[in-house]
């Protein structure tokens, strides 16, 4: 009977394990970080880039290369590895495919906290505003989610019709913000939209921290989440503590999303594209769901930085907008579908 | 009514609310190890919310549930989990996850945070595949399978959490006949040859008959009687507790009580005085 014969996996049929998935994973990103190090404005040869990496003869290629690309093809990475967990988790505990720290709100909380930080209690260290990011999306996590809850559940398109209205609203308080203290307009521009341009090689070395003890976090709950993909009497009859592990999921995601947003702001939907390319890549289980959705992130959104240097050259366009567009329609393939 | 075997849970005085409505009313309920009891009862009657009681998703205001005489409420999630199985009333999981990938969802109760997949985790997993037939499905899709091939791999989910105890919410709804008795006979092996502890709610009384060990009728809220099928399938009991004109007939296939119902019972319902 054909009903009952076992028809190929839909993932198997790519026709390859999770180690050379992997592999194949880590290969792309430091193939696209190299890319982001030689590729842009000016091109450099693989020969010039390793020279200006290890001397600092003070050169302008020098300059360029270690000063300028070399955060970006750090700060890219990292904050599409954490994009790419957050969207993981979002959309696990929200049981919505089209969730994503965007979705819910999550970017823009953290951005108007960093704005109202720096604005008006004056914070200015970087681990001040990136602490304050992640308040912000902690916060906001909060807010949806109770605003969700108490409109009469928790049902996917719910959660996304108030994220959505909490994300415009901070928003546009962060622009009232900075339009009311033009002085520090210039500077805090970037918390409008995401870029990597121009950010120093410290925001690299301060996100990394939060982005790992955020990993670390969605990782020990790896069963927990998988186990929550079913509804919630399954997994409280598999034994699992659903308010505990909810909390401290939605911590992880704050961190992740706080430590992007602290280093590029906003980066517009790489929470929501990744973790559908890292499920048909090593499917549901969490433990490899994550760590694929870390390096898919990474890969996706340096890429999205070299693409940016190119689209209107000798121009560059802001990171934020590819991935706005390319999450636009996917986000819209996605919904034709009804995955919500 | 007839002597069971000894209890393996047993409800003591359970009053649970939600809010102002007393949905469990001091019911008391003993559970026979290896047997199965089926719960039955009209809508509202309470039965789904004492079987999820009996899993600890519902708390009561009053009484205790006794697991081998010590009270479930001073055990701890995964160890209640590692000796109560629970398939949910409509249960669901995202339409791509593959089979396998439900079934080793049951193995979480019997894992520590970063423990290893171990041998026995697949062991577990390959039984319960195995015995519920879906072994060859196991790289499927669950969203494309049918009604009577996705209860089969949720069954299998419970299975691998290996309990002794297992609690089915409905667990034959929206499955044709066929896939009914299907599903309710590899219940009933799985007392029969593992000799393990089954409750059901079940709403149709003619299956409720048939695979019942002990068969309890709940009624708002209380134990209105319990007792072998042939013992509680009576018109009178019918007609008070589902409100029915029934006849009684013995099937003759199976030689349990079937119901036949005329209509509405005309008789008004008495309550009995304690």
């Amino acid at each position: 009977m054909a009903s009952t014969m076992a028809l190929p996996n839909r993932r198997s049929r790519l026709g390859a394990s999770k180690a050379t998935v992997y592999a194949g994973l880590i290969g792309l990103m430091a193939l696209s970080m190299l890319m982001s190090l030689t590729l842009g404005y000016k091109i450099y040869s693989l020969d010039q880039v390793f020279g200006a990496l290890f001397a600092h003869d003070g050169s302008e290629t020098a300059v360029v290369i270690a000063g300028l690309r070399l955060p970006r093809a750090l700060i890219a990475p990292l904050t599409g590895a954490a994009l790419g967990m957050a969207g993981v988790i979002v959309q696990t505990l929200s049981r919505n495919r089209i969730a994503s720290p965007d979705t819910l709100g999550l970017n823009g909380g953290a951005s108007l906290a960093v704005v109202v930080g720096s604005v008006v209690f004056g914070v200015q260290s970087l681990a001040g505003l990136s602490l304050a990011a992640a308040f912000g999306a902690f916060i906001t996590s909060i807010v949806v989610f109770g605003v969700a809850a108490s409109a009469g559940g928790l049902s996917p398109l719910k959660i996304v019709l108030v994220g959505v209205t909490f994300a415009s609203l901070s928003h546009a308080l962060v622009e009232v913000i900075l339009t009311s203290n033009e002085a520090q307009l210039q500077q805090l521009l970037f918390w409008l939209s995401g870029a990597f341009v121009d950010r120093p090689i410290s925001l690299f070395y301060n996100g990394l921290p939060v982005v790992l003890v955020g990993a670390v976090l969605g990782i020990g709950l790896s069963r927990a989440l998988d186990a929550l993909q079913a509804d919630d009497s399954t997994a409280a009859g598999l034994g699992v503590p659903l308010a505990a592990v909810r909390g401290v999921a939605f911590l992880a995601v704050a961190l992740l999303t706080g430590a992007a947003v602290s280093m590029a702001g906003p980066v517009a939907f790489v929470g929501l594209v990744v973790p559908h390319a890292a499920r048909r890549l090593v499917g549901l289980r969490h433990i490899h769901q994550l760590p694929a959705a870390a390096l898919f992130g990474a890969v996706y959104t340096t890429l999205a930085d070299v693409a940016a240097r190119f689209v209107i050259y000798p121009v560059e366009a802001p990171v934020g907008a590819i991935t706005a567009v390319v999450g636009a329609v996917v986000l819209l393939v996605l919904l034709a579908r009804r995955a919500a | 009514m007839a002597e069971l075997a000894p209890s393996r849970i047993e409800v003591r005085d359970l009053t649970l609310m939600y809010g102002h409505d007393t949905v469990l009313d001091a019911l008391s309920l003993p559970i026979p190890a290896g047997k199965v009891t089926v719960l039955a009862g009209p809508n509202g009657c309470g039965k789904s919310t004492l079987l999820r009681a009996i899993r600890r998703l519902h708390l009561g205001q009053r009484g205790q549930i006794l697991l081998d005489g010590v009270d479930i409420g001073s055990l701890g999630a995964k160890d209640l989990a590692r000796q109560i199985g629970l398939l949910a009333q409509s249960p669901s999981a995202p339409p791509d996850m593959s089979v396998e990938e439900l079934v080793r969802l049951g193995r979480y109760p019997h894992q520590a945070m970063l423990q290893p997949w171990s041998e026995k985790d697949g062991a577990a997993v390959h039984r319960a595949m195995e015995g519920t037939g879906v072994d060859n499905l196991r790289h499927r899709r669950i969203g494309s399978l049918s009604g009577g091939q996705l209860q089969r791999a949720w069954i299998a989910m419970v299975l691998a959490q290996e309990t002794d105890i297992i609690c089915l919410d409905e667990p034959v709804n929206h499955l044709d006949m066929a896939h009914q008795l299907d599903c309710l006979d590899l219940v009933a092996k799985l007392n029969r040859e593992d000799g393990r502890t089954i409750v059901l709610v079940l709403h149709d009384l003619n299956l409720a008959a048939r695979y019942a060990d002990q068969l309890v009728f709940v009624h708002e809220g209380r134990v209105r009687a319990l007792g072998k099928p042939e013992e509680l399938m009576m018109p009178e009991l019918l007609a008070e507790v589902f409100e029915v004109d029934a006849a009684i007939m013995t099937d003759p296939v199976h030689g349990r009580p079937i119901c036949i119902p005329r209509g509405r019972a005309k008789v008004k319902r008495v309550r009995e005085v304690a």
